[in-house]
């Protein structure tokens, strides 16, 4: 130990310190003896796979199992924390990965819900006010005006809302479950200037997250859990990306990316001047045969809405859509179905699928009017479909009867993706194919991706991912406020290049 | 890649086979053992002397007769709390309704009286579908709000009064025909009605597992969303749910009609809620998608035994009913709690 690092120890008390902890859920043990700490003023970064059991552990200081084993323990004493209450009273605050803020209700009463200041048995209006401006105030939004509806500001100002509601608690430890996955570039910067302000303030920070950069910008030290057993602490200065990739998933990543393209000559859609007012316009676009398109812009661009109009989920109000050289007007999504088009939606556990059912059923689903006769289901023809999918995508564990909902987030998005690949698609749109998802999980899935184009499928792939997007598209299609702005070959595309042009800045 | 496989796999056999066994012990029998609990608690009670003429023939034929007409009901029913929209309340007038139609029509002889029955339990079958599978009415309101309409038409058309059967039927044999849904017996015993519910158990039973519509209600019941979203036409499936439902309470309707041999307002007065608990007994759960018809009729099989012993315990209806109010919040209680341990967090 250097002399540096004794330093440190002296300088940080440590403020909560999980001694073998475990949790096991009916089925599986997500947290297997696990030690961790967590100093005041240092952002400790939690990482691993999906299902390395980060969320558990959070989810274990945040309160929500009254089962787990092992101790914990802050300051010097040992400490229960079996309920949210619990771990409220000791000082940890959580924040989520999706907002937890009521959308109908103002900025301050989500931010002193429980709290709210009164006069008498009426609320104190100009004190709420105050209290709440000088929570946002540490978040950097002391211009909101507090009587605005969450649903009126945008998700990152949400994000920003749910901090300052934490902090208005006083916590000692604050705990961020991926709170970067939905905001831009500039919003994760301004972020990270909070984050730091923090810890300057003598807060203990404990940060979960898949993406790596963002580790080595924000974190002190670095934790990674794989399989529910911990790898590792290190200092952040000590590793390097590679080191922290080859820890998470246990295996090298040198053939992450090196894709063919397997487009055919025959053209297989044809999208001309498609509209649908106030999400995108005068969209023209053709996809060939086994061919990948990829498809960038910004949030808000009009990708989602594209895709969803070219399944017929929502309606269309100009131009038309050519599927093997026929025009295609799905009345019903079933109907876009039925004649192979496609929709891989972005929201896996509203949309996607059904949680509360086997990874049998909600794989079989596309394809229940193919395995019934005169009305009759048999389920069991498509089991060796279902074998095949699940082996091909590594579903884990590769049981068709677990339920769906008690798989792991990357599994849970190759479900998604299986389903998909059971009804082999003419046309499959995936949108954000792997968002939230691990590398080893994000492997497979473009691996199957690359097989279905391979299979003659013409995939349309929409992600924010830019080394996804850039390594798998024969072409990139660029959208911008509505319209499709660039159109590039694979040779012009780096990933610096398609985000240029997503910005609206020429290359 | 390989070693990491084969590790995984190990690990999850050793799992999988907890929870199955747990599961299983939750799913199929557990009703039919709480069935088998109050029967031989009815025995028990009997042989203390406390109740008599449980372990009658009369006593059994009695708390079958009783099912039966449950069971027609729930097993409909079923349909629509599979679907995941917990239970058709508008159940007692349709029955009402139908067999008051019913009863009218009679005057055009037996088989026309009926065909037009059916008629018009299609047509309140599919008002439903329309209104809550295509323009997603809430469930719970719409057929509510049903109620009071089929209620307003039923005290308008037939003046409030109660209709019989032999004043209406053109003929004596029509009559008794009408009299005969409820009181046939086969070999002088199977009732007509046992005979119907045991034909629709097994017809719904196989809709609801082995057909492509009994897949996508699965599906749709369990997610809506995700099920329109995999290319299922959700309304349709939602709709013949209800019409399923309806056509159910049709022939619940002629048969408490025929038992009572009056079209009459209050005829099935009972039968939603007495059928959503049967159901949600049965381990149906009412976030829909989950559960099966077999089930069901255990449930059934419960409530009619509990209605039995109070019966015989000299309970009245009044605090039967708090009872069965009172089951029902505990099932349901118990219900969300064990899912929850689960790890599904809805009920």
């Amino acid at each position: 130990m250097s002399s540096e690092d004794i330093k440190k120890e002296k300088s940080f008390d440590i403020a909560l310190e999980m001694k073998c902890v475990s949790k096991e859920f009916p089925g599986t043990l997500a947290v297997d003896s696990v030690d961790f700490d967590v100093k005041t003023g240092e952002v400790h970064a939690l990482i691993g796979e999906n299902g390395a059991g980060k969320s558990t552990l959070m989810k274990m200081i945040a309160g929500s199992f009254n089962d787990y084993t092992g101790d914990i323990v802050m300051g010097s004493q040992k400490v229960d924390l079996f309920t949210p209450a619990q771990s409220k009273k000791n000082g940890i605050e959580m924040i989520y990965q999706e907002l937890s803020l009521a959308m109908p209700l103002s900025i301050s009463e989500n931010v002193l819900v429980g709290r709210l200041p009164k006069k008498g048995i009426f609320l104190d209006k100009k004190k709420i006010a105050e209290e709440t401006t000088l929570c946002l105030e540490r978040v950097g939004l002391g211009h909101l005006d507090p009587n605005l509806q969450i649903e009126e500001i945008s998700q990152h100002e949400g994000q920003l809302v749910e901090i300052a509601k934490a902090l208005g608690n006083n916590p000692k430890i604050l705990v961020m479950d991926e709170p970067t996955s939905a905001l831009s570039r500039e919003e994760v910067e301004r972020l990270f200037t909070i984050i730091h302000n923090l810890k300057k303030q003598g807060l203990a920070i404990v940060y979960i997250s898949h993406h790596l950069p963002e580790i080595f910008e924000v974190a002190d030290r670095v934790t990674v859990l794989r399989d529910g057993k911990k790898i590792g602490t290190n200092d952040i200065s000590e590793v390097t990306s590679e080191l922290l990739v080859q820890m998470m998933v246990g295996k090298s990543v040198a053939d992450f990316y090196s894709y063919n393209s397997h487009a055919k000559e025959n053209e297989r859609l044809r999208v001309e001047n498609l509209s649908r007012f106030g999400f995108f316009h005068d969209v023209s676009f053709s996809a060939l045969e086994g061919e990948v398109l990829g498809i960038c812009g910004l949030s808000g661009a009009g990708r989602s809405e594209l895709g969803r109009s070219l399944v017929g989920l929502d309606e269309r109000h100009a131009g038309d859509v050519f599927l093997d050289g026929e025009i295609f007007k799905p009345s019903h999504m079933s109907k876009a179905v039925d004649n192979g088009l496609v929709y891989l939606t972005e929201n896996r556990k509203t949309e996607g699928l059904a949680l509360r059912l086997d990874v049998k059923d909600n794989t079989l689903v596309s394809i229940i009017p193919q395995l019934s006769k005169n009305g009759v289901y048999t389920s069991n023809d498509g089991d060796e479909i279902l074998t095949g999918l699940i082996d091909e995508l590594s579903i884990y564990p590769p049981d068709p009867t677990k339920i769906v909902g008690n798989l792991s987030g990357g599994n849970q998005q190759k479900v998604l993706l299986a389903k998909w690949m059971a009804c082999k698609p003419k046309v499959l749109i995936l949108d954000e194919p792997t968002r939230g998802v691990d590398i080893g999980a994000k492997m497979t899935i473009h691996k199957s991706i690359e097989a279905l184009a391979k299979k003659g499928s013409t995939i349309i792939l929409i992600s924010s991912d830019l080394p996804e997007l850039v390594s798998l598209s024969s072409r990139v299609l660029i959208m911008r406020k509505g319209r499709i702005v660039k159109d590039m070959r694979k040779e012009e595309c780096t990933e610096e290049s398609v985000l240029l042009a997503a910005n609206g800045e020429n290359v | 890649m390989s070693d990491d496989k084969t590790i995984k796999e190990e690990k999850s056999d050793v799992r999988a086979i907890k929870v199955t066994t747990l599961g299983k012990m939750m799913n199929s029998f557990g009703i039919y053992a709480i069935a088998v609990f109050f029967l031989v608690l009815g025995i028990v009670l009997q042989s203390l002397g406390i109740i008599n003429n449980f372990l009658t023939t009369t006593n059994m034929m009695n708390i079958l007769d009783a099912v039966t007409l449950l069971g027609i009901v729930a097993v409909g029913m079923a349909f629509v709390t599979y679907s995941g929209h917990y239970a058709d309340m508008s159940v007692p007038t349709t029955m009402a309704f139908t067999g008051i139609i019913c009863v009218q029509m009679l005057q055009f002889g037996f088989i026309p009286a009926l065909i037009i029955t059916f008629l018009f339990g299609l047509l309140i079958g599919l008002i439903n579908a329309v209104a809550i599978g295509k323009f997603k009415a809430n469930p719970i309101i719409w057929t509510l709000a049903l109620v009071f309409v089929t209620k307003g038409i039923i005290r308008i058309v037939w003046d409030n009064k109660q209709i019989y059967p032999d004043f209406i039927a053109n003929s004596e044999r029509t009559s008794d025909l009408f009299d005969n849904i409820f009181r046939y017996r086969f070999f002088g015993k199977i009732s007509l009605p046992l005979v119907m519910l045991i034909i629709l158990i097994i017809a719904l039973d196989f809709v609801m597992k082995k057909t492509k519509y009994g897949a996508q209600l699965k599906m749709t019941g369990a997610a809506q969303k995700a099920a329109s979203f995999s290319g299922i036409n959700t309304e349709f499936v939602i709709g013949m749910a209800f019409v399923i439902c309806a056509l159910t309470a049709t022939l619940g309707g002629l048969t408490v009609t025929s038992l009572s041999r009056v079209g009459y307002i209050n005829n099935g007065v009972g039968y939603d809620f007495k059928a959503v608990t049967a159901i949600v007994i049965g381990g149906m759960t009412l976030a829909g998608g989950r559960g099966s018809i077999m089930g069901v009729v255990g449930g059934v099989l419960v409530m009619g035994l509990i209605d039995n012993i109070l019966t015989l315990l000299g309970v009245g209806t009044f605090s039967q009913d708090m009872i069965r109010g009172t089951i029902f919040i505990i099932v349901v209680g118990l219900n969300a709690k064990s899912l929850r341990s689960l790890g599904r967090d809805d009920a």
